[in-house]
């Protein structure tokens, strides 16, 4: 097997008190793209200030391609960082900001200017490079900081939150331009993330994070429809959550069905319709089964969908769409919980 | 109800710009008399009182006032940077202290610390130092508070991520100081060294202690002519030593926005 692009072993941080990342394992393939998810103060953004050098860990290793860089300052690192405020410098114009990695490794000016200007092209601002950054849209910025990344040809991307700026038509093409990009380009890249969307749609591999942990490492598919925790199937998408003898059954919205009887050979409930949300295509209802357990059901508006609040229905999956997360000592990520919050 | 309030501050804002610019106005024009005295109306026309101002009697302060000003703001802009540095981005322990001290001239009487001056001077036995270097060395003590204020503002308004940004690209903190950092404070360096060159080139209560003659600021040079009573020579003199600050703000501050620096506030610096 190829050496990963990016391998953490035990790494930790601590800020007084509080681990803020405790001890995470995590290896990136080449060309892999792997996002750590979570919500505000998991250690995230940390675990990335540490791989790009802007933090000293408390413990444990990153090699990047094989090799230790603990120790390495930021600027020796070899890393393409885009920042969520973007940070170009705004006493630059556009192609100044972009050939500054460049020009930091004293490349001649004529293959500056030539790879500043292929950079340009590949994030679609050609003719743009002259502007100052605040002469440009968000959008544009984000682009240029993404050029001005990688035009060093960076061993690893690392993406901090970038389109947690932008509106939300323009995240989603970013989205999508970003993961092409970077699948044409084959570099690995870490992207951090509290939007469960933006981590399903452009990961290879999403690691879910929670009190300075990796709750669940696994592929966008394995980390919604086969979530570890209770946590993971919580943060990531709705969930229904249903109690049972051996831990918490989770069933997708859109795999909870309605019916006036139940087929044979599938989970079912007894359930009365409290609320129906018209979402256009799709149609959200709010239900509440006989033991009073609340229940959320997502139908298609394939114009068959009859039901309104009040009614009482049949709802049914079938045995696999139900994934049963076992239960499993749990105490220790709640007290370290506490702490982080304590701290900040 | 509310032409009353407006009426009254109408009336003070009048009141201030009569008491500001008619004395400044009534010195400008009793520069032009004809006779030997400071008249109001001035009595006939005449460019002698102007010609002598040129002269060197008054000539050689002024240029002393200039050299004097222009190494106080460089070096109150060198000194600066590296104090609004220490204070905006590190701690230590006596910071405080420190701190106090640098701005402290800021609120301490210029006569108390030209006074202090001149005899700690003499006490160390640089007595014979009185004159420029003296001076110099005073002026840049109560011209440095401005330079670290807007020094230290222009840092905090620097948004936090440009120089990790600089770093990941390879930059080493040298480079991020010398591509990133010093261009983006900038402004905030010239528009402390142009307060450091008006206050240096308006003062008169430590440069009286320190001065001396032939090593004389023009402040205390028209102080001392003032004991032969307010010739028009004087008028013209004023109106010279006012007219030189006030084009290097009209010029520099439309430059740098020197606006941004007088009336923003704070936390730190």
């Amino acid at each position: 097997m190829a050496e990963p692009a990016l391998q953490l072993v035990s790494l930790t941080k601590r800020f007084g008190a509080a681990t803020v990342v405790d001890a995470i394992d995590l290896a990136v393939a080449p060309g892999e793209f792997v996002t750590l998810l979570g919500p505000s103060g998991c250690g995230k953004t940390t675990t990335l200030n540490m791989v790009a050098g802007f933090l000293a860990p408390d413990g444990g290793a990153i090699r990047l391609q094989g090799k230790p860089v603990e120790s390495l300052p930021p600027f020796r690192r070899d890393l393409g960082l885009v920042f969520q405020d973007y940070a170009l410098f705004p006493h630059m114009s556009v192609a100044e900001n972009v050939g500054f990695g460049l020009r930091m490794r004293r490349v001649p000016r004529a293959e500056i200017a030539r790879r500043v200007s292929d950079a340009l092209a590949l994030v679609q601002l050609v003719g743009l490079g002259e502007r100052r950054p605040l002469q440009l849209s968000g959008g544009q910025r984000q682009r240029v900081a993404l050029a001005r990344a990688l035009v060093i040809q960076p061993a690893m991307l690392l993406l901090d939150e970038p389109l947690s700026n932008l509106d939300l038509k323009l995240r989603e093409e970013m989205r999508v331009e970003i993961s092409m990009l970077q699948r044409r380009l084959g570099i690995a890249t870490i992207f951090v993330t509290h939007d469960q969307g933006e981590a399903l749609t452009m990961s290879d591999r999403i690691a879910v994070m929670r009190a300075g942990r990796i709750e669940q490492i696994g592929t966008p598919s394995e980390i919604y429809e086969r979530p570890a925790t209770r946590f993971v199937a919580g943060f990531i998408g709705t969930a229904n959550l249903i109690e049972a003898a051996d831990g918490a059954a989770v069933i997708r919205p859109e795999r909870l069905h309605l019916a006036s009887q139940a087929p044979s050979g599938v989970r079912s409930w007894q359930v009365q319709i409290e609320h129906v949300a018209y979402i256009g295509p799709r149609l959200e209802l709010r239900l509440r089964a006989a033991d009073g357990t609340r229940l959320m059901a997502e139908l298609v508006n394939d114009g068959t969908a009859h039901w309104s609040a009040g009614d009482a229905a049949v709802a049914w999956c079938r045995g696999e769409d139900a994934w049963v997360i076992p239960d499993g000592p749990a105490p220790r990520e709640a007290v370290k919980e506490l702490q982080v919050t304590s701290s900040a | 109800m509310r032409t009353m309030p407006w009426l009254s501050l109408k009336m003070v804002v009048a009141a201030v710009y009569v008491f500001m610019l008619g004395p400044i106005l009534i010195t400008a024009s009793v520069a032009f008399n004809a006779t030997e005295r400071s008249y109001f109306p001035p009595r006939g026309f005449s460019l002698q009182w102007w010609e002598a101002a040129f002269g060197p009697q008054w000539m050689q302060p002024l240029v002393f006032s200039l050299q004097l000003a222009s190494l106080t703001a460089v070096i109150s802009a060198a000194a600066g940077i590296p104090l609004a540095f220490a204070f905006q981005r590190y701690e230590f322990p006596g910071k405080a202290i420190v701190r106090a001290i640098t701005l402290g001239p800021l609120i301490l009487p210029t006569l108390v610390t030209g006074i202090a001056l001149l005899q700690f001077l003499s006490l160390i036995g640089l007595g014979r130092w009185m004159g420029f270097w003296a001076l110099l060395i005073g002026h840049v003590v109560i011209c440095l508070p401005f330079s670290v204020r807007t020094i230290a503002v222009s840092l905090q308004a620097m948004p936090g991520n440009l120089e990790p940004a600089a770093a990941s690209l390879g930059a080493t903190p040298f480079a991020v100081l010398r591509h990133v950092t010093l261009p983006l404070i900038a402004p905030g360096t010239m528009a402390g060294m142009i307060f450091a060159f008006v206050h240096s080139f308006d003062d008169v209560n430590l440069s009286l202690f320190i001065a001396r003659p032939g090593e004389r600021p023009l402040t205390v040079a028209i102080l001392g002519f003032l004991d032969f009573g307010f010739a028009p020579t004087l008028a013209a003199v004023s109106i010279l030593s006012m007219l030189i600050p006030l084009a290097l703000v009209a010029l520099f501050g439309r430059l740098v926005g020197i606006g941004d620096f007088l009336y923003q506030e704070t936390g730190h610096g």
